[in-house]
């Protein structure tokens, strides 16, 4: 499949196919990680579909999405690999049993390896390459980001015991940060870079279209304009593109066809996320268009 | 949309953009602008652009910035560079459709922009210095003492000048008390991680390891390895006031910051009328250099003081997050422009994102000191300790304070008021 896709835009078809609506930009970013066989790394603000993005690739791609999640104190046998100690053990004793002698090596061989997600993505199977997501890669530690550099630069993974293992057919790699801390520039240098700007409230709608078909299409027109203004308030949290399809996928769940105050309010949680942030929404309910203009 | 991007979108296909161009060049040549503009450009990144060209080439200008965009910069910062360089080389040029302009050298690189170097440190007596006032001479003539002296222990000269008010100490003595300070650093708050490590006295069992070492005793576990989380020093963040009534404490908070910061990593920001982030000026080894440049970064120093509207942009800003979990330090004397209410808004904004909120006020080691002034009465509530910051041994204070904060116990608000 990835050898059918000629252009950025044909990636982008596709990837419309299975729901996802891509810009120029992401479109082209995605093209040349699959091309190129270099990962690549998204950033924006949260919300703005970086994972979704990567999801929607595999879709586009028809292959399987391999996700690792990030988090403090991730080590490499979570994320590369780990020896399956229950089976060594087992075979320990039944080596025993039948009064066999056991060497190092009848221990530490592939069949007592657990593969986590990065080595899975090295020794995938499938027809087609597999979609690697790393997640939030700015959530883990910075000795992990070094853990990844020999993956990340060469496909390769080395284990000690065995040796290395490179992948027959580089993995497409997409990394997403939310830039919580800075990444090593060894990192940056080995990814492609894309910066997700938040998408315009025609766009938005265009979204919310997409993954709430059943909303009425004033309902999104406004909810995507009200969102858009939202996002200029002075917020903890401002909503993301998810926040917003929550939004409107409650109030089409409540059977609101058109924006109105008391609707906005009571489903005010699906858009602000702290109590201060729900205060500000309501004080500037009378500034801002949406739902003042349909008052009820 | 991007400026360069303007007047492609609509356009119908055209021949590809660089027939004929030569990829590697092409390359370098952007590679060398970008870099030119303060962009960091390694040699990577030019390699990985002309074989994107080649894997993509662009018909249109836009799929040209966009190729070069992802494959060129590496962070968001830079995107703004970025953008004026392909607009000034791109912009209005017709290089797919008229091939002698390809023979036209491109415009010298000198002409663009250079980065500004740093400004000389302020001498003493030249203009308005960080804080400190001249030295005081003193005025006593030593005479020469008759028949055997008897040494007399006297305090390093650190140490005597630690309790000296800050007005009275001059350039070279706050640089001797930079160092004093940072040897008070030995220990800082710590918190647990999720990352485990091996130690003696763990409290769970890693059967990796465990399983690792029974190699050595034919296969029997007898060794049991434990692991224990690790621990990580606590974030710090400092906010130094450096308005006008905060002259004579702001470079001796600064130096208490750049103690921080290159012995916990800490976070620095300034602010009188407007914030700006100091940490990796303040990082600088030499801190003459590191006060220099902080002088230099700082625009609005001994200007008025809008504590509530910094900390609504330090809120609103990307280092928000900073302040997660983190022991953050005030250093002000509470005189601000900004409503009273909207700092006790701001600093509850703090306070539920803070692990511990000090303040440290230069006002607060005169006796009877009483919180009078509105904006310091509304922001205590939402304080863990206020503490008094006039000399060098009430920053030493400040540390050890700091560095209580590892224990659990909240602290009620040390105030008369």
């Amino acid at each position: 499949m990835t050898e059918q896709i000629g252009a950025a835009e044909t990636l982008a078809d596709r990837m419309e196919r299975v729901g996802y609506l891509v810009d120029d930009g992401l479109a082209t970013a995605l093209f040349l990680a699959v091309r190129l066989g270099q990962p690549v790394l998204l950033e924006g603000e949260p919300g703005v579909g970086k994972t979704t993005a990567a999801k929607a690739l595999a879709g586009a791609l028809d292959t399987a999405l391999i996700r690792l999640q990030c988090y403090e104190g991730l080590t490499a046998s979570e994320a590369l690999y780990e020896w399956n100690y229950q089976r060594q053990l087992l075979a320990i004793r039944l080596a025993e049993s039948h009064g066999d002698r056991l060497r190092d090596a009848d221990l530490f061989t592939a069949e007592f390896l657990s593969d986590r997600p990065i080595l899975q993505a090295i020794r995938f199977t499938g027809p087609r390459p597999p979609v690697l997501l790393i997640d939030e890669i700015d959530r883990a530690d910075d000795e992990f980001e070094a853990l990844l550099f020999e993956f990340l630069g060469e496909s390769a993974v080395s284990i000690p015991e065995i040796g290395t293992f490179t992948a027959a057919r580089r993995p497409i790699v997409v990394l997403t940060s939310n830039r919580s801390r800075e990444l090593h520039d060894a990192l940056r240098r080995r990814c492609l870079y894309h910066w997700i700007e938040f998408p315009s409230a025609a766009r938005v709608a265009q979204i919310l279209r997409r993954a709430v078909p059943a909303a009425a299409t004033a309902l999104i027109a406004s909810a995507a304009d009200f969102v858009g203004q939202v996002r200029a308030l002075d917020l903890d949290k401002p909503p993301g593109l998810a926040e917003a399809i929550d939004w409107v996928s409650a109030l089409s769940m409540l059977g609101v066809t058109e924006l109105t105050r008391p609707d906005a309010t009571r489903t005010l949680a699906a858009l602000a996320k702290t109590a201060d942030d729900r205060d500000a929404v309501t004080a500037a309910f009378g500034a801002l268009d949406g739902p003042d203009r349909a008052r009820a | 949309m991007p400026a360069s991007q303007q007047g492609t979108s609509g356009a119908g296909p055209v021949p590809p953009l660089l027939r004929g161009v030569d990829r590697a060049a092409f390359a370098a040549g952007l590679t060398r602008r970008l870099r030119d503009r303060g962009v960091a450009v390694d040699l990577s990144a030019a390699g990985t652009f002309a074989r994107a060209l080649a894997a993509h080439p662009p018909a249109t200008r836009t799929e040209l910035y966009w190729t070069a965009r992802i494959a060129l910069v590496r962070r968001q910062p830079d995107l703004a560079a970025f953008d004026a360089l392909f607009a000034a080389l791109f912009a209005g040029a017709g290089l797919g459709t008229d091939p002698p302009a390809r023979r036209r050298p491109l415009p010298p690189t000198g002409a663009l922009a250079a980065v500004p170097a740093p400004t000389a440190p302020a001498q003493p007596g030249t203009g308005l210095p960080w804080a400190t006032l001249p030295a005081v001479v003193g005025s006593a003539e030593r005479t020469a003492p008759d028949g055997p002296a008897v040494p007399q222990r006297l305090p390093t000269a650190a140490a005597g000048w630690a309790d000296v008010p800050f007005e009275a100490l001059d350039d070279e003595q706050v640089a001797l008390l930079d160092d004093w300070l940072l040897a008070g650093l030995p220990r800082l708050p710590t918190r647990r991680t999720r990352r485990l490590a091996i130690r003696r006295r763990g409290n769970r069992a890693a059967l990796r390891e465990t399983m690792a070492r029974s190699r050595r005793t034919g296969w029997e576990p007898i060794e049991l390895v434990r692991t224990r989380p690790v621990r990580r020093p606590r974030r710090l963040l400092l906010l130094c006031d450096v308005s006008r009534s905060m002259q004579a404490e702001a470079t001796a908070y600064l130096h208490l910051g750049r103690a921080f910061v290159r012995a916990a990593d800490a976070e620095v920001f300034a602010f009188a009328t407007g914030l700006t982030r100091l940490t990796p000026v303040l990082r600088r080894r030499s801190a003459a250099d590191a006060m220099a440049q902080a002088t230099a970064a700082v625009g609005d120093r001994f200007g008025g003081t809008r504590i509530a509207t910094n900390l609504r942009a330090l809120l609103d800003s990307r280092h928000g997050d900073l302040l997660r979990g983190a022991i953050v330090l005030i250093g002000s004397d509470g005189w601000d422009s900004c409503p009273a209410t909207e700092l006790a808004a701001q600093l509850a904004r703090v306070r539920r994102r803070a692990y511990r909120l000090l303040w440290i006020n230069p006002r607060a080691a005169v006796p009877g000191f009483q919180p009078r002034v509105a904006s310091m009465a509304a922001a205590l509530p939402y304080c863990d300790r206020m503490l008094p910051g006039d000399t060098f041994t009430a920053l030493r204070r400040v540390i050890d304070a700091v560095a209580d904060c590892d224990v659990p116990v909240r602290r009620p608000v040390t105030t008369t008021a």
